[in-house]
This record gives structure tokens, sequence and C-alpha cells, in this order.
């Protein structure tokens, strides 16, 4: 008992009887019905086992495999674009000494927005009749209004507009928090041996960088699910299906069509895909602290 | 003020006159009794429970606790979860006739409950619609149906009708046909500031309007075993109805994401000629505040399609009793009210259709009376369609599911990236999986 | 101009340019809350607001006036103190436990350390979508559906992963020496923990702090799955009040979302100063 009371699981306890609670036992939960073919309306259902029945039926559906595809790039190009835009906000403001402060609360401003209340502002900005980028466009010229809910292009790109101006800021702020800790000796040094600013960006400031990088990937990989509220007020994944993610078909065939059963077997595909992304960047996380090494 | 004075009295006294054709109440003596409900929320849903409520707890001496309060789509899902984990805690729920058979059985039948004499104050045929597998799980509030809204003044403009002849070889009236519909949109188009017409473009609302065309073109969705059938000439050409347009630039380009809303707005906007929609708009769009075309709107019965038919999709907005009601004497009496003379007379001056025979007599007597030419008329074309036209979708647990396969398909053909052909037949191939795993064949 | 005061001049207006980039969406919607119905929908666009409007906060306040689709009033008062309340006490509870769990993993060593550490933030990777359900039907089982109660547990869970990782980063850089100073001068190691290791790690635990209350303040999925009645609903869910049948009120959303984001924009601005440091060391040295 002593030996309990000093080891480290007392402290850690807290943390797992609370994720017991919300996340292992649903998450058993959602396994069992994956093999049943549980309707929310006929509750009996959830008794009658099926076997892998719901798993091999998604493997032979086309409609789940597009949407699968679909999230996996969107999640690979909003990801990195986030990086992209967020480190230039970054080094920008990292320049800049004066009101520093302010600029960094301002340029967090997205993250006071809920995603839901994203959902529904973007939907308004790209609305083709009355939103504001149509309108702004009308200003100069663009008489015809751009349908850009509903070309699949243009869908695609504006889910994707919505979400990196949702989660650009944390990029900014973990890689500013990144920068602001560089020391200045090396960077000095090199500027006195001759090196341009890229090569100093190259082969000082990036590689430092590197673990910042990785913690922001590996944060927003694991948020990136609540992308979902985003994607369902602006498009619901239409029109037909063309901006799909796999989160608005559980969600439809889960909650909507009721086939619990059949969405928590999409869940659990989808969670090995989170666990995939969330796995690649912990571990280049893992190897950029060793290079770095830190201890 | 003496004319709004007359026809308070006025309406006062047809008021009186028909509660002397003696509606059968509802009333006991439920003090002590506290009713767990749960209620559509929104705009025009709710001017009802305010007046009702206290009437009834007045009356009774019993409470009502609203526990829920939320938009339709919400709610079945709040109402879902309620059934999966076996929740239900509460005595009275606003109900669909078209989301009522996916409940099962958790609501009562009110056949048993309720007394005869009470059942006959409402229509018939509504009650018909109100029924699940011979049970009566639902009390009606108010029926929808679509009827056509217009822009008067386009029809009655010279150069319009000349122009319109010239180029079509008839004469432009409001039409009587989609395909009237169809070339008459296309004539008043003028994109990007003005549409001939508009519809909704997803889930189960563009499901419903394809499906009412697909019946007024003389098909059907299913055959009786619900095998899916709609993969015909008929559905084809209702969906062509539906592409032609868009490619005709007939309606905003934005369309596939409309809902009741947007066509609504997009109406009272002034910048469509003729909008399909239901009766709760009608006031709305003629009251200047909101509407840019207020003063200026025509209605007429749906037009027909091919099959001689017109669309008539309906529904009705209705309250179920639970099973697990531990008060159901409590629940029966108020499940009348709030569908009784009283609450459906409220529900009618703000423009929406009862369920009771007598009370449109009584709204068509009291717009008479108060010399309201356009509501009366908004009555007289919504008692006609709903009487001749309206029919409901198939009344089965499966209608939400089968919409959320059918409209991906529609929007894909709408947009040109499937043949109207291949669209109907993937959608006919899912929906004959829903309807096999729901064991009809 | 020297070289520097010109790149200092377009560095000026590079930062100008993004914040405006990244501050129009947002304060659109801000101004919107502010402007008369009329403007809003407007077409051609009104820019440049005529004139202020408090209609929108008056009719979600006190309700509509009849004829207007006669709104009843939003509780947004109840919604405020829902969220309030669920958002302070699941942040000050998911700190606490996640610091004591970011202590342990940084002062303990023991077996399979680095797959526990993974897999507690794992848990975070898993959608709400997937477990919204099951989660609903344990909490109704509790009868802890509708309560304060039973969200602040699921925000707790979500956040605690987090504050596990930023503050096990931070008790790794404190020189474990200097505990053990403390320790054998007389102090109980928990003694050493507060009075050397937590004020040394302070601004890790308040950026973990505010990336909890962002996240509970802002969650809708789940709250809206939990949340019911006036009882627990939150703000974000009190969203949805504006949607109804036919009908979204988009500016009178915008008036309860000037609710939303105004509080957290304060509590930002004020834990700014050790955001920024906390974040430097939490993550990466370990």
């Amino acid at each position: 008992m002593k030996k309990f009371l000093n080891g480290p699981w007392v402290l850690i306890l807290p943390t797992i009887i609370v994720l017991t609670c919300v996340v292992f036992l649903p998450l058993l939960i959602s396994l069992w019905t994956s093999f049943t073919p549980f309707k929310l309306t006929k509750p009996d259902t959830l008794y009658r086992f099926v076997g892998f029945r719901n798993y091999e039926r998604l493997i032979g559906d086309y409609d789940f495999w597009v949407a699968f595809g679909r999230t996996v790039l969107f999640l690979t190009i909003a990801l990195n674009l986030e990086l992209v835009f967020g480190l230039g906000i970054a080094l920008l403001i990292n320049k800049i000494t004066y009101a520093q402060k302010t600029l960094r609360t301002l340029m967090m401003f997205p993250m006071m927005f809920s995603p839901i209340l994203v959902g529904f502002q973007w939907k308004y900005i790209f609305n083709d009749n009355i939103g504001l980028l149509n309108n702004f466009l009308r200003e100069f010229g663009v008489i015809n209004p751009i349908p850009w809910l509903v070309d699949a292009t243009l869908a695609n790109i504006s889910i994707m507009a919505a979400e990196i101006w949702s989660s650009t800021s944390v990029f900014a702020i973990l890689l500013l928090a990144g920068l602001m800790g560089i020391p200045k000796d090396p960077i000095e040094a090199a500027k006195v041996d001759g090196c341009n600013s890229w090569q100093v960006f190259k082969n000082i400031t990036l590689p430092f960088l590197m673990p910042f990088i990785f913690i922001a990937m590996t944060i927003r990989s694991l948020d990136v699910a609540r992308a979902y509220d985003i994607v369902q007020m602006m498009t619901g994944g239409g029109p037909a299906k063309r901006t799909e993610l796999l989160w608005t078909l559980i969600s439809r065939t889960g909650y909507v069509d009721a086939k619990m059963g059949m969405a928590n077997a999409m869940s659990y595909i989808s969670i090995f895909l989170s666990i995939a992304f969330t796995f690649f960047f912990f571990y280049k996380l893992m190897e950029a602290r060793k290079i770095l090494s830190y201890d | 003020m003496l004319r709004l004075f007359l026809s308070l009295i006025l309406a006062v006294s047809f008021f009186g006159s028909f509660s002397a054709k003696a509606e059968t109440e509802l009333w006991g003596d439920y003090s002590g009794v506290t009713l767990r409900v749960k209620l559509i929320g929104g705009g025009q849903y709710e001017g009802l429970y305010n007046e009702v409520i206290p009437w009834w707890e007045e009356n009774t001496g019993g409470k009502i606790e609203i526990v829920t309060q939320k938009n339709h789509f919400e709610l079945d899902k709040e109402i879902k979860k309620d059934i999966a984990s076996g929740n239900l805690d509460f005595c009275v729920a606003s109900n669909h006739t078209s989301f009522a058979a996916q409940y099962g059985s958790i609501y009562t039948d009110l056949n048993d409950i309720m007394p005869a004499s009470v059942l006959a104050d409402y229509t018939p045929l509504i009650l018909d619609h109100s029924t699940v597998d011979g049970r009566l799980v639902q009390m009606p509030r108010h029926s929808d149906v679509s009827s056509l809204y217009y822009q008067k003044s386009l029809y009655e403009d010279a150069d319009n009708k000349a122009n319109f002849k010239a180029e079509y070889g008839y004469e432009l009236t409001p039409p009587d046909t989609w395909d009237q519909v169809k070339d008459q949109s296309i004539f008043f188009s003028n994109p990007p500031d003005f549409y001939g017409t508009q519809y909704v473009g997803k889930e189960e609302a563009i499901a419903g309007r394809f499906y009412e065309l697909v019946v007024a073109n003389g098909g059907a969705l299913f055959d009786e075993d619900y095998r899916p059938i709609f993969n015909s000439d008929a559905g084809v050409e209702s969906l062509e109805w539906f592409i032609d347009l868009y490619n005709a630039k007939a309606v905003p380009e934005g369309v596939l994401n409309y809902l009741w809303d947007d066509t609504g707005l997009g109406f009272a906007s002034g910048t469509i000629a003729m909008n399909l929609d239901w009766a709760g708009w009608a006031a709305f769009f003629n009251d200047p505040e909101n509407s840019k075309v207020a003063g200026d709107i025509g209605l007429i019965r749906a037009p027909m399609g091919s099959g001689g038919l017109r669309t008539g999709w309906s529904g009705s907005h209705t309250f179920s009793m639970t099973e697990t009601c531990p008060n159901k004497d409590a629940a029966a009496s108020f499940l009348w009210a709030l569908t009784s003379n009283k609450a459906q007379m409220i529900e009618a001056r703000a423009g929406l259709s009862p369920t009771r025979p007598a009370i449109w007599d009584a709204i068509i007597a009291e717009k008479e009376a108060e010399g309201d030419e356009f509501m009366l008329m908004v009555f007289e074309t919504f008692k006609q369609s709903l009487s001749l036209d309206a029919f409901t979708p198939p009344l089965i647990p499966e209608w939400i599911e089968f919409t959320n396969v059918l409209y991906p398909e529609l929007q894909a053909a709408i947009l040109g990236d499937k043949t109207p052909q291949e669209a109907l037949e993937t959608a006919s191939k899912k929906a004959t999986e829903i309807m096999e795993d729901a064991g009809y064949f | 101009m020297t070289k520097k005061q010109i790149n200092n001049i377009l560095i000026w207006i590079g930062a100008i340019f993004l914040i405006l980039l990244i501050m129009t969406p947002g304060l659109w919607v801000v101004i919107t809350a502010f402007r008369p119905q009329v403007d809003i929908m407007a077409k051609p666009a009104v820019w440049i607001p005529r004139n202020l409007s408090f209609n929108q906060f008056e009719t979600m306040l006190f309700g509509g006036s009849e004829g207007s689709m006669g709104r009843s009033p939003v509780p947004v008062l109840s919604y405020l103190r829902n969220s309030l309340i669920i958002s302070i006490v699941s942040t000050s509870v998911a700190v606490f436990i996640g610091t004591l769990g970011g202590y342990a993993f940084a002062r303990h060593e023991f077996k399979g350390k680095n797959s526990y550490f993974f897999l507690i933030m794992l848990t975070r990777a898993i959608p709400g979508i997937s477990l919204s359900l099951p989660i609903f039907i344990l909490f109704s089982k509790l009868g802890i559906i509708d309560t304060h109660f039973g969200i602040i547990i699921v925000f707790v869970a979500l956040n605690v992963p987090f504050t596990i990782w930023l503050t096990d980063g931070f008790f790794r850089q404190i020189p474990r020496a200097m505990s053990e100073v403390a320790m054998t001068d007389g102090c109980t190691r928990l003694q050493a923990f507060w009075h050397i290791e937590l004020p040394l790690s302070k601004s890790g635990i308040a950026s973990a702090g505010i990336f909890a209350f962002l996240i509970s303040w802002n969650e809708f999925a789940l709250v809206s799955n939990l949340a019911r009645s006036t009882d627990s609903k939150t703000l974000t869910v009190g969203l949805m009040d504006f949607t109804s049948q036919f009908t979204i009120n988009w500016p009178g959303m915008c008036a309860l979302a000037v609710f939303i984001i105004i509080p957290a924009l304060i509590l930002t601005f004020m834990v700014q100063k050790h955001l920024v440091s906390g974040l430097t060391f939490g993550g990466v040295k370990g």
C-alpha cells in the first residue's frame, strides 16, 4: 500500500478513472455494437450478434471508401497548409517587437470561435446569393455569383478554407513559442560567418522548430475531427456527396438513418486512421527530440 | 378602429357559433399531475404553447413541464437516443406523420384512449394518415401541403404576355402543369438577378419533391411489396424536370444547398417568379416588413404532372403520447387541448392549415368578415389542395433512411455527374437493400 | 531610409495585411450582431454600417415583437452561467488531474511508460462521434444526462491528455536535485512539489489551462448530446436555438456569438503572457 502511494500510479489513477468512464468503456460498447445490426429505434437489435457483417459490407462499399479517401486527402492538405500559413505568421510576428502582445492576441482571434459557429459563419460567407464573398466580388465586377458550395472543387476548397481559418492560429502560436525559444547566439554566429537569411532559416531555425512543428501536427491531428461541426453546417457532405467526409457519413448513418451498428463499424475504421496520423507525428516528434537531444 | 372592433365582434360570434356546434371537450381534474413533454420549438410553433399550456393548467389543475423544445430534426435524434437508451421518461411529444412510423411502438394507440366523439371532430383522412399499422399514434395539430405562390404582376404585364405567346405559342397564365412551370421559369429567368422558380435541393426535402412529381407523372416510388420502381420512365421524366431547370439557369445556382428557409426567403426577396411552398409562409410573404412581394402575390393549387395528377406531398404536425406515460388520462386531455378548436384557431390565424373541418369554416368566415382577401385566398386554396391533392409519403419506418440514399443520387444527376437513368438505378439498388434488410421481401 | 527601416515597414505592412485577413471573417460576425436586419440581407450589400442597432440583443434577451415571427427570448443568462460553470470547473479539474499525471510521468520510471503515455494521448484522437452514443447510454443509466456533472467529466477526459503532455515536459526540465535538496531539508515530497516544482511550471500549467478552457468553451457535438434543457445547455448549444424548422436566424445567432467570443477573448488576453513561454518548454523537452 505504501509502495502504491509513493509510486506513479496513485498520481495517474484519477486520469485512468476519468478516461475509463468517458473513453474506454464507451469504446467497448461501440465496439460491441459494430458487430450487431443495432438500430436506435429497435433497442432489441443490440443483442443480436452478426459477426463481421457490417465490416464486410463496408469493405465493398464504394461510397465509404471515397469518403475515406477524401478525408485522408482533406487532412493532409489542410494540416500542411495550416503549417505553412502558421509558420509564415509566426515568422512575421516574431520580427515585430512593438505591440507584439496585442498582435499575438489578435492572431488568436479565430480560436475564440466554436467550430459550430465557424460552420454557420462560412456557410454565410460562401452563400452564393447573399454571401460576404460574392457581395465583395460583385463590387469588383464579378456579376455572376460563384456557386462556392456547389461546384465540386470550389466546395472542397471552401470547407478547407473554413477549417484553415479556424485552426491556423494554433499552429502560429505553437511555432511562435518555438521561435521565441531559439537561442540567439548560433544565429548571430552564422550571420558573422556570412550566411544569408535563407541559409540561417534552413540550417538553424528550421531544425530547432522541428519538434514544435511535430507537436503542432500531433495536437492538430488529435483534434481534427472537430472539423465535423464545420463541414456538417456548411455542406452536410453534399451536394451529391462532393464534400462527404467520414464524420458526416458516420453521423448521418448513425443518427438520421439510426443504423448505429453500421455507423460504429465505420467509426472503428476511422479510429485507425486517427491513430495512424497521430502515431506518425508522435514518432517524428520523438525522433526530432533525439536529434536535438535536450536531456 | 371601428372596423377592427366590428371584426372582433364577428370573430367572437363565429367562435361562439361553432363551439355551440358542440366540440367534445376532454377536461378532468388532474391536480397534482405533472406531464413531462417534448415539443418542437421555433418561431411559428411556440405561440400555441404559450396559450394552450396555461389554459390547460388552469382548467385541470395539472402542470406541464417542458423537457425539451428544439427543431424537429434535433428532436428526432433526441427521441431516437431515448429509445436506444430506454429512457422514455416523458408523456407527450411533438411528432410528424412522416416521422411517426420510425418510432415503433413507443407511442400509445389513441384509438383506445380518445373517446370516439373527440376523434369525430377531426378530418377523417388526416386521422387516417396519422395511423401506423392500424394504430392511431398521434393527434394532428396542423397539416401541410404545398401550393404555388407567384408574383401576380408578372402575369399582368402586357409585354410579358405578348413575348411569351410569341415564343411558346400559348397564353401566359399561372401554370396548370409542371411543363408550363418549366417554360415560364425559363422565360422569366434573367440570371443572376431574377429566376423563374427554385426548389429545395437536399435531404428529405428534395426527395419529397421528387416523390410528389413522380406520382403526378403517373409513377410510384414502390410497388405494393415495397420494391423500388421509381427507376421508371416517370422517374426519369421527373428527374429531368429538375435537371432542365438547373441547366437552363432558371433556378439559382445554389439550389442544391437550399432548404425551406432559403426558398421562403428567396421568394420574399422578390427575385423568384414562382415558388411551390407551404401554407405557413403566406403571412410572411404578404408582410411588407419582411417581403418585397407583399401585395403582389397570387396563389394556385400545385400544377399537374403528365399523369394528370397534381403534386400533393403532404404531412401533418402532430402530438403523441408515450406507452410509458403514467397519467394517460391527463395526457389525453392535454393532447386534446393542443389540437382543440381553440388551439387550432390560434394556429389558423397564423396561417397554418387546421385539421378540424369546423376550424376551416371558422377561419374562412373570419377572414371574410375582416375583408382580408389575401388570407381568404390562402385558406381557400389550401383547403382545396388538402382535400383534393394531398397524399402522404409511404408511412414506413424506412422513409427517412430511404430519402438519404435517394437525394445524393438526385443531386448527382442534377449536377451532371450521372445520367438520370444511372442515378435512379443506383438509388433503386440501395433502396432495395434497405427494404430487404427491413424484411419487406 | 536605411535598409533596416524599409524592412521594418514591409514587415508591418505584411503583418497588418495578415491580421486583417485573420480578423475579417470573425469581425464580420460581431458586426452583423449590431446591424439592423434590413442591412444584413440587403442586395447589393451595404458595406459601411449606417447605424448601430441593438435589436438582435433585445429580441434575444426579451423576446421579439408580435408579428416578426414572435420569437420567445433565448435564456442567454442561463446558458452563460452553464458555460462558465462547466468550463471553469472542468478546466480546473483537468489541470489538477493532468498535473498529477504529468508529474508521475516526469518523475517516475516504470515499465511501459512510453506506451501508457501514448495510449493516454490517443484517447484524444478518437472522434467524438464514435463516443457520443455510448456515452449517452452510459450516462443515462447513471442518471447524469442534462447535468453539469456529466458534461464536466467529459470535458475533463477531453483535456487531461494535453495537460499531461505539457506539464510532463515542464517537470522534466526542472532539475531533480532541486526538490531532492528541499526534501533533505525536511520537506515532504508534497511540500517540495508545492514550493519548488509547481511555481516553476506555472506558465506551462497556465497554457494547458487556456487550451483546456477554449476547448470546453467551444465544444458543441458532445455537449449537444448530453445537454437538453436550460439546466445544462451551454452557449454553443444555444446557437441551435436560432435554427428552427424553416429558418436560420443568422443575425440572432451572431448576437449570441458575441457572448461566446468576448469572455474567451478577455481570458486569452489575460493569460497571453504565460502562453508563449508555457508552450516553449512544455512540449519539447522530454
